[in-house]
């Protein structure tokens, strides 16, 4: 007997269908009283959450059921799980995308519930929900909007680390009735509330508060649209409005004429609203059409089922019909719509997808199949995945299993979703085996069972473990760092520590590791792991729980942390630096953190007693390096003693502390203090060579060119001559540069010749010239001449010449 | 799929600035944007601040500065998560601007380029992570030029010889990553050095861990498993360390060299506007557009931006200075004749293509005015006496001579106060050449600096050592002998190398290359030497054992892939040696290959672990342009250095002159 057909519970409204279709039949018992309940639904054909409406009586019936308790069922009425509630007042009760259970109670605390079996993470909502109270709450996909007492509006727009947001303060006064848009439909990407105060609305968002001057208020019901396009109103004289969600256009206006108001008013589909009294439903299309009933038809459902259609997707149906009866109408059927044949198919799978009955779906592919069959080139693509999809489909919606979900659903929770909450719901089994069809990874699956296993089991550690270490093995991409944690949380360390051993990720086990207080191997895991950041959690945590002392021990033999210890101690804690190296038995370093410090000294003297300080940590070491380190310090302490005599005796402020040894001398020399200059010389053991440089230097920038003059009668210089001439001539003396010229004897004549020349000197370097018999640059020369030492080159050039 | 050559750079570029710009998008209204230093330059590189404006930026401050204004409500971070002492001053200054503002503020912190444990521990102890909204900003690799990608980590000399913190390792593990999740797998990771092998491993680390992954469905971004790249031959890997010395030379090309006297920072160089002249508005603002206001500074540096961008700056950045005069007079003359050609111009359509063509002579003339002045500023460095000196001591110490022979010179520039910077340079090249200098010696050459530069420079010096470029000689006789004996590897034997891959060419011209050598006027750097044993074998064996000169350089290396025909030379550098084949599911592969075929140019991705120079870059570009036909170079690294920035990372900045 075929079921009746789709179009049975069809209703027009306007110019579209609707139909309302009925999945399971007798959920509940008789005598449950449904409208005693707060009931909220998660999306997706997702479970059920109850909870008994405090505010009405109801009939007692056992101990169990009086108890305040918030009950968890499927669709089909299964119950999943039962919280018991102690926790006060609920004031919010909603759902996530993800299927988590959201329960706001009145004085502010919100309490995720992930998972389906109670565990839950809770959260306060903070600015005032405390004193004034929660009054309501409206969800989103992801979020949700509390209205407090005091008509402030606090918004959480996600849950895995909850920023509670004040929204912009709006005005007293009564409340009538409010909505949210959804941040994914505004304009500012932030949720907007549309709250009904007095006559008016208003729309708050983050920053704004913007009244929309409305005059026919009290509004009852304010009720968004699902894309957030439009909203209902539910005016005071009984009429419904269309408006624009930004309240610019009026779309229709419909009349109840009911005297009171609805108990809701819902949207359905983005273009009907329905309102439902308690006894009547009354259903307001596009334009103010009206019915009473649910569910809008998709197009596809319609162009085949719609009465009298003659679209090609309706023959083709009318074709499987004919063929079953085995008229050579269907043939003709096919040939008549040839030319559209592939469309049409293409519709009869995609209406197959719509369909809730098999029956209609095997129906629908079968004329998919015919109409293919007759096609040379159609790719079958589509087809086997509607197949593939509706036996999923078909699966998850049977009773026992209870989720109502339909294809546009489906598609848009996605298969790994869909397998996410079967595991929630501990139906394994099919959630493998759907993860098998569809070729996604169970391990995931894999992973819940174990920790579920781990949670209930009272097998010995030993035995639970190789359980699942057996079960799980081949699986490569299992993570056993989820199994210990729950084997953890169950108190059962051993078990963890064991199961942890078979992570993969070094990384992973890491936390864990802390928590259990597994130290060493955290942090050896942590440094396997290559990632510096792991390791500097590991070294924090592990530094403000062990005594110092065996802290460094952990780390003693192990550089990477050692050296992140240094660094992260270097900006910060110059004291668990000085500890670390006393420890390890590094007087260098040590002494070297003495010396920084000491540069970081205002006074000279307290300066100098850090260098003290610093050399004498090294006084019992023999390392060369030590000893070479311990004597400079000394020097430093004592340049910086010197320094402060000069400062006091000879200038006018601290001109002297803190040079170096050559600039010390060389601005002695400047300052004309050649003897104190010299002092220091022997004291510091500073080279002849350095000295005479430093003099050279500070003579020239003095420009006491007489004392030069004096320097170069000497014999010798340790330095040579050439630097007094490049150094006096850079300073513009050409004459006196001159005087060095010939002292350079060490060059060759050549570089000479280029100094005389320099000086301008062009007679004197032809005779350097000549004295080494070198015609050519002669004949330079002489290109050069002017004046009288034209003459002279020309002279000897030709003493140079051969006689002919 | 086969992603277009030479997009890599550019998908990175604009991968970065979406993920930007969608942060900035999702903080609703106007925002102040408080970066820090190391990121406002990388950020340059790839967002304007005219389209951060757009994007609802009001106000830039540095995070160093620590000067954010609290008029704004929105108040966003971008900082580094990986750096403890970045992150206390976000916490800090979050935490002030709570206290003193009179505006409630929203935060935002941007963690680049991940969220870390360390910063939630942070903002934890500081009490303020319930106050902030908290993001990742995956900025790894920033694109310097189509065929370089840095990650411009400043810090990451120091941080990895000095302190030998190795998180610019992972980073450098989590760029590449990304780059096989585009492509696939490298077929083949070669590298030398120890740090090179620890990224290797980094990397083997994590494909097991994303197959893992991949496996599971915990990653739902990739689809199935990712195979052996089609388009990439290999990675090579050089560590730094293996190397130093090359570093430690005076650059010799134009750009090495701009770098050497001006510095470049993110493609741009501050340049004394006395020599380059003072700033034009077109050019000012696009230069330092993103940059953020700093109107303290004094208006006496002009930013030149150096990219690819600069036709003229291109064709000499990679030249030999030697030459670039000679480069500029030619350009100089071709810009003439084009200028000229208006006199030639008849018909009104020859004038109007003239006019047409006009901005872009003048943007040229611009271009080639800052760099004729730019060059004859480096023209007088270099002729000075200290410079020659300096040079003539590295190409000594390059040629390998004794280095004792150098001494008294280095003393005379001690003594004639050069900056401390260049006598380190020199002593530590020696130190690095010869394995150490002299116990005796060492200790009188620290004695003179110390007395000439201040005792603080026993931390210098410290630093110096634990970073070994500058250490006694050990005892047992100079470097190790290659091919055999225990202590192989532990110091790069340039002694032997220098023979062996023949770092010393004598006849090399700077105007027409034959040989990598010519960026340092006869020395080849070792570091480009290795890879040149990885992709030129034939070149390099024609090289060392004499013979012709292959004519065109053939690629034989997937005959002999790898270091094969070169192990027992690579030996005597220091540091792990490895070459590691990537396989995957070899029927998947196999399949694949039957589908696509294995011909076209694939791309070798050479990556230099703690720093390249400018100069290297030149020489693989040298490289590149020889192998042009059969493969594509792409340059790694972890930021671009210089012997400079690396003596910088061990100098003791204080002094007991100035009190802090």
């Amino acid at each position: 007997m075929a079921p009746s057909n789709p179009l049975a519970d069809w209703e027009k409204v306007g110019d579209g269908f609707y139909r309302n279709t009925r999945i399971y039949e007798a959920v509940f018992a008789d005598d449950f009283e449904l409208e005693n309940f707060i009931v909220a639904g998660a999306p997706y054909g997702g479970a059920i959450a109850l909870y008994r409406d405090e505010s009405k009586l109801s009939r007692y019936r056992d101990a169990q059921t009086a108890k305040s308790s918030i009950d968890i069922y499927s669709y089909s009425g299964k119950l999943i799980s039962r919280i018991n509630w102690e926790h006060g007042s609920i004031k919010g009760l909603g759902w996530s995308d993800d299927e988590e259970l959201l329960i706001v109670t009145e004085d502010g605390t919100v309490r995720r519930y992930f998972g389906l079996h109670g565990d839950f993470a809770p959260f306060s909502l903070g600015n005032g929900a405390e004193e004034y109270g929660v009054r309501a709450c409206r969800f989103w996909s992801s979020g949700f909007v509390a209205l407090l007492s005091n008509n402030q509006l606090i918004s959480v727009s996600h849950y895995s680390e909850p920023r509670p947001k004040l929204l912009a303060t709006c005005p007293e006064g009564e409340v009538s009735s409010w909505s949210l848009i959804p941040p994914t439909y505004t304009l500012s990407r932030s949720v907007e509330v549309l709250l009904a105060v007095d006559k008016t609305i208003y729309t708050i968002d983050a920053t704004d508060a913007e009244d929309r001057v409305l005059q026919n208020g009290p509004f009852k019901h304010v009720s968004v649209s699902p894309t957030g396009r439009f909203v209902a109103l539910f005016t005071n004289d009984g009429k419904v409005w269309v408006v624009s969600s930004d309240f610019q256009n009026k779309f229709s206006e419909y009349d109840s004429k009911a005297k009171t108001p609805p108990m809701t008013i819902e949207w359905c589909g983005d273009d009907s609203v329905i309102l439902a009294w308690e006894d009547e439903i009354h259903m307001v299309g596009p334009n103010g059409a009206a019915a009473k009933s649910a569910f809008v038809t998709d197009d596809v459902t319609e162009d085949v089922f719609r009465l009298g259609s003659t679209s090609p997707a309706s023959v083709l149906l009318d074709s499987v019909d004919q063929l079953d009866k085995k008229s050579p109408k269907a043939d003709e059927n096919i040939q008549r719509i040839r030319q559209n044949l592939s469309e049409a198919v293409d519709i009869c799978v995609k209406a197959a997808g719509h369909e809730f009955d098999p029956y209609w779906q095997k129906r629908l592919l079968k004329a998919a199949s015919f109409g293919k069959s007759v096609l040379e080139l159609y790719s079958s693509d589509d087809f086997v995945e509607m197949t593939e999809k509706l036996r999923v489909l078909k699966a998850v919606r049977d009773f026992q299993i209870g989720m109502p979900i339909s294809y546009e659903q489906y598609m848009r929770l996605t298969p790994e979703k869909l397998v996410e909450r079967l595991v929630n719901r501990h139906e394994y089994l099919l959630a493998i085996r759907i993860s098998e069809y569809l070729h996604i990874s169970a391990d995931k699956i894999y992973v819940h069972w174990a920790s579920q296993k781990v949670k209930v089991s009272t097998a010995d550690d030993d035995a639970l473990c190789r359980l699942i270490v057996q079960r799980l093995d081949g699986k490569p991409g299992i993570s056993f760092e989820l199994i210990a944690q729950s084997a953890y949380d169950e108190g059962r360390s051993h078990l963890a520590t064991q199961l942890l051993s078979h992570e993969p990720r070094a990384g992973k086990q890491v936390p864990l590791l802390l928590s259990m207080e597994e130290d060493g191997i955290a942090l050896d895991k942590a440094l396997e792991s290559g990632d510096t950041d792991l390791v500097y959690c590991v070294l924090l945590h592990l530094k403000k729980k062990l005594p110092l002392a065996s802290f460094f021990r952990l780390i003693s033999d192990k550089p990477t942390a050692s050296a992140l210890v240094e660094t992260s101690a270097r900006e910060g804690d110059i004291e668990l630096l000085k500890d670390l190296y006393y420890q390890d038995d590094k007087p260098l370093d040590g002494s070297n953190i003495l010396l920084s410090e000491a540069l970081k000294q205002t006074e000279v003297q307290s300066k100098i007693e850090k260098l003290h300080l610093a050399a004498h940590l090294l006084s019992d070491s023999k390392d060369p390096i030590a000893l070479f380190q311990q004597k400079s310090l000394s020097e430093a302490a004592h340049l910086l003693k010197i320094q402060e005599t000069l400062d006091k005796e000879i200038a006018d402020g601290p001109e002297f502390s803190g040079l170096g040894v050559n600039e010390t001398i060389y601005r002695l020399i400047r300052s004309g203090y050649g003897k104190r200059a010299q002092k220091i010389q022997n004291e510091c053991k500073v080279s002849e060579k350095t000295y005479w440089w430093a003099r050279l230097r500070a003579l020239v920038a003095k420009r006491d060119w007489g004392e030069l003059e004096e320097l170069g009668r000497v014999k010798k210089s340790p330095i040579g001559w050439e630097p007094f001439y490049n150094e006096i001539l850079g300073a513009g003396n050409t004459k006196l540069a001159s005087v060095f010229v010939p002292k350079c004897t060490n060059l060759p004549a050549a570089a000479r010749i280029e100094m005389w020349i320099k000086c301008g000197m062009i007679v004197k370097a032809g005779e350097e010239a000549l004295r080494v018999k070198d015609l050519n640059t002669l004949e330079l020369l002489r290109a050069k001449a002017s004046g009288v030492a034209v003459s002279e080159i020309d002279r000897m050039i030709t003493q140079l010449r051969p006689r002919k | 799929m086969a992603p277009r050559l030479g997009s890599e750079a550019d998908h990175i570029r604009d991968k970065a600035r979406r993920d930007l710009l969608t942060l900035l998008e999702g903080v609703r209204g106007k925002k102040n944007l408080v970066i820090s230093k190391d990121l406002a330059g990388p950020v340059g590189l790839f967002v304007k601040f005219s389209v951060l404006q757009e994007y609802g930026v009001d106000r830039i401050f540095l995070l160093e500065n620590a000067n954010v204004d609290s008029t704004q409500r929105n108040v966003i971070f971008l900082v580094h998560a990986e750096k403890v002492h970045q992150i206390g001053t976000t916490a800090e200054q979050v935490k002030r601007l709570q206290e003193n503002g009179t505006v409630e503020h929203d935060f935002y912190i941007f963690w680049v380029p991940r969220r870390t444990l360390l910063s939630n521990k942070i903002l934890e102890d500081t009490g303020i992570i319930g106050d902030v909204n908290i993001a990742e900003f995956p900025l790894y690799f920033c694109p310097l030029e189509q065929d370089v990608l840095s990650l411009e980590l400043e810090d990451s000399f120091g941080d990895l010889y000095l302190h030998k913190d190795p998180g610019c390792i992972l980073l450098a593990a989590k760029a590449l990553m990304q780059i096989q999740q585009r492509h696939g797998y490298f077929p083949r990771i070669v590298g030398k050095g120890d740090n090179a092998r620890r990224l290797a491993d980094l990397l083997l680390r994590m494909r097991k861990e994303l197959e893992a992954e991949e496996l599971s469905g915990l990653d739902d971004s990739v689809g199935g498993l990712l195979l052996p790249s089609l388009a990439i031959e290999s990675l090579i890997i050089i560590d730094r360390e293996v190397d130093f010395a090359t570093v430690l030379l005076t650059q010799l090309t134009y750009e090495g060299l701009i770098d050497e006297f001006v510095g470049i920072k993110n493609n741009q160089a501050d340049v004394d506007s006395t020599i380059v002249g003072a700033a034009v508005p077109p050019q000012a603002s696009q230069g330092s557009s993103s940059t953020p206001q700093s109107a303290s500074k004094p208006a006496l540096k002009r930013k030149i931006q150096l990219d690819a961008s600069d036709q003229i700056f291109s064709q000499l950045r990679d030249a030999n200075f030697a030459i670039v005069g000679e480069l500029l007079n030619k350009v100089a003359r071709r810009l003439e004749s084009d200028y000229e050609s208006r006199h030639s111009a008849k018909t009104t359509l020859e004038l109007r293509e003239f006019v047409n063509k006009l901005p872009a002579y003048q943007l040229e003339h611009q271009s080639l005015k800052v760099h004729t002045n730019l060059a004859e500023d480096i023209m007088r460095q270099t002729r000075s006496d200290v410079f020659r000196k300096i040079l003539e001591v590295q190409q000594n110490y390059a040629a390998g001579s004794d280095p004792t022979y150098q001494h008294d010179t280095i003393e005379e520039l001690i003594a004639r106060d050069v900056p401390l910077k260049n006598v380190l340079r020199l002593l530590c090249l020696e130190s690095c050449m010869f394995g150490g200098l002299r116990p005796r010696e060492l200790e009188n050459f620290k004695r003179q600096i110390l007395q000439a530069y201040g005792y603080q420079h026993l931390l210098t010096l410290r630093a110096l050592e634990k970073m070994e470029l500058l250490q006694p000689r050990s005892s047992t006789g100079p470097v190790v002998l290659p091919g055999g004996g225990a202590s192989v590897g532990i110091k790069t034997n340039y002694n032997y190398l220098r023979k062996n891959l023949r770092l010393v060419v004598e006849e090399v011209s700077e105007k027409e290359p034959k040989d990598i050598s010519y960026v340092y006027s006869g020395f080849a750097p070792l570091s480009v030497r290795l890879v040149q044993c990885v992709l030129q074998k034939p070149y390099i064996l024609s090289l060392t054992k004499g013979g012709p000169t292959p004519p065109t350089v053939n690629t034989v290396s997937a005959a002999s892939p790898g270091w094969l025909g070169f192990e027992d030379i690579v030996k005597s550098a220091r540091g792990s040696t490895f070459s590691i084949v990537q396989k995957g599911d070899e029927k998947a592969a196999r399949a694949r290959q039957t589908l696509s075929g294995s011909g076209g140019v694939k791309t070798v991705y050479i990556f230099f672990l703690g720093g390249i120079t400018f100069t290297e870059i030149a020489a693989l570009r040298f490289i590149a342009r020889q192998e042009a036909p059969q493969r594509k170079v792409v340059i790694c690294t972890t930021g671009i250095t210089s012997g400079g920035k690396m003596i910088e990372a061990a100098m003791e900045k204080g002094s007991f002159a100035k009190a802090a």
